[in-house]
């Protein structure tokens, strides 16, 4: 049996409700959507509770993913779930901001603490736009083609390459500094 | 599913641009996926994974409740909907059947009590009555035999019960 028949296999598996199948596709992809959330909020707190909302939410609409592929749904879902916790995130800065509280400021030693526990990768990727963050971590981690991620992104096929070839040239000049 | 391992990078830019300017995009986009593979991202606590698959067995559990709940009620709606099939179809035949029924009945009546007839027989009725009672009267005057008046109340008789017979 090759990978894609038992992932095939594993996803049918899902559909029908079978908890040992949702264990396996927990850790087939667990890594990779980590690294995803990781990277694109920099917070390993929020990227546990990211990560957890995204498997409770596969086990929730499995039933809609029809053909195409798996791994193009599951990141579909893992970039939806991250722009809702940015949508949130938004909110609640202007709630916070409208009942007239100040902004938590941090001290110069917990943010060195907080540099000191990402990684100089991780510090280059707070230089690049939201956009063009994504585009490259979605590429790395879903390990789809660019026809797949133009399509998910709904975009022309030639944007996307642009797009990702400037974001990951202006990445490597900033980790060459 | 064809993926980036997979892809033609270089022949993919050849579509946008000359061959040697996608030469130098595909080394820039390899490079760069490389400084992300030199920088691997942390992974996620065995805690976190333990504590995801208790969360989706749980979740598992209550979707498949719901499928069934949602089975249940797909079911119901197509009994009900044969049901309602079954009902308007058996109401159609029964109207169907009622105005035939009416019909033969009121011809049936119309048969019996045909309205030409009854008067033709009424009209025979009193113009035998009258015959008699001339007849009765001139007995008594000029002496008319016994048994034309017998002959004449048969006739009476005879049209009376074949009125009534119909």
């Amino acid at each position: 049996m090759t990978k894609s028949d038992d992932l095939a296999r594993i996803i049918i598996g899902c559909k029908n409700g079978d908890s040992e199948c949702f264990s396996q596709l927990v850790d087939i992809y667990a890594g990779r959507c980590y690294g995803y959330f990781y990277r694109m909020t920099g917070n390993k707190e929020v990227s546990d509770d990211l990560l957890s909302e995204l498997f409770v939410r596969v086990v929730e609409k499995i039933g809609s993913q029809k053909g195409g592929s798996f791994e193009g749904w599951l990141f579909k879902t893992a970039s939806n779930i991250f722009y809702d916790y940015l949508r949130d995130k938004q909110r609640q800065k202007k709630l916070f901001e409208l009942e007239g509280n100040q902004p938590e400021i941090k001290s110069a030693e917990t943010e060195r603490l907080e540099d000191d526990e990402i990684d100089k990768l991780q510090k280059q990727l707070k230089r690049l736009d939201m956009d063009t963050k994504e585009l490259i971590m979605l590429r790395f981690y879903s390990e789809l083609s660019f026809k797949e991620i133009a399509a998910m992104r709904s975009e022309p096929i030639g944007t996307t390459l642009s797009k990702l070839h400037r974001g990951l040239k202006k990445l490597r000049e900033l980790m060459e500094q | 599913m064809s993926n980036k391992n997979e892809e033609n990078l270089k022949g993919l830019f050849e579509k946008f641009s000359d061959p040697a300017e996608a030469e130098k995009m595909t080394e820039d986009i390899r490079r760069g996926e490389e400084i992300l593979r030199r920088h691997p991202a942390p992974q996620p606590a065995d805690t976190l994974i333990v504590d995801i698959k208790a969360k989706v067995s749980q979740a598992a559990l209550r979707q498949r409740k719901i499928n069934l709940y949602r089975k249940l009620a797909y079911r119901m709606v197509a009994a009900a909907a044969v049901i309602i099939v079954l009902v308007s179809i058996t109401t159609k035949l029964v109207e169907k059947n009622k105005p035939e029924k009416s019909v033969t009945a009121s011809a049936g009546s119309k048969m019996i009590w045909d309205d030409t007839d009854l008067t033709t027989l009424t009209t025979e009725i009193e113009q035998a009555e009258e015959d008699i009672l001339a007849l009765n009267t001139d007995q008594n005057g000029n002496g008319y035999k016994e048994t034309e008046l017998t002959e004449l109340e048969i006739n009476v008789t005879e049209i009376s019960s074949n009125f009534w017979k119909g």
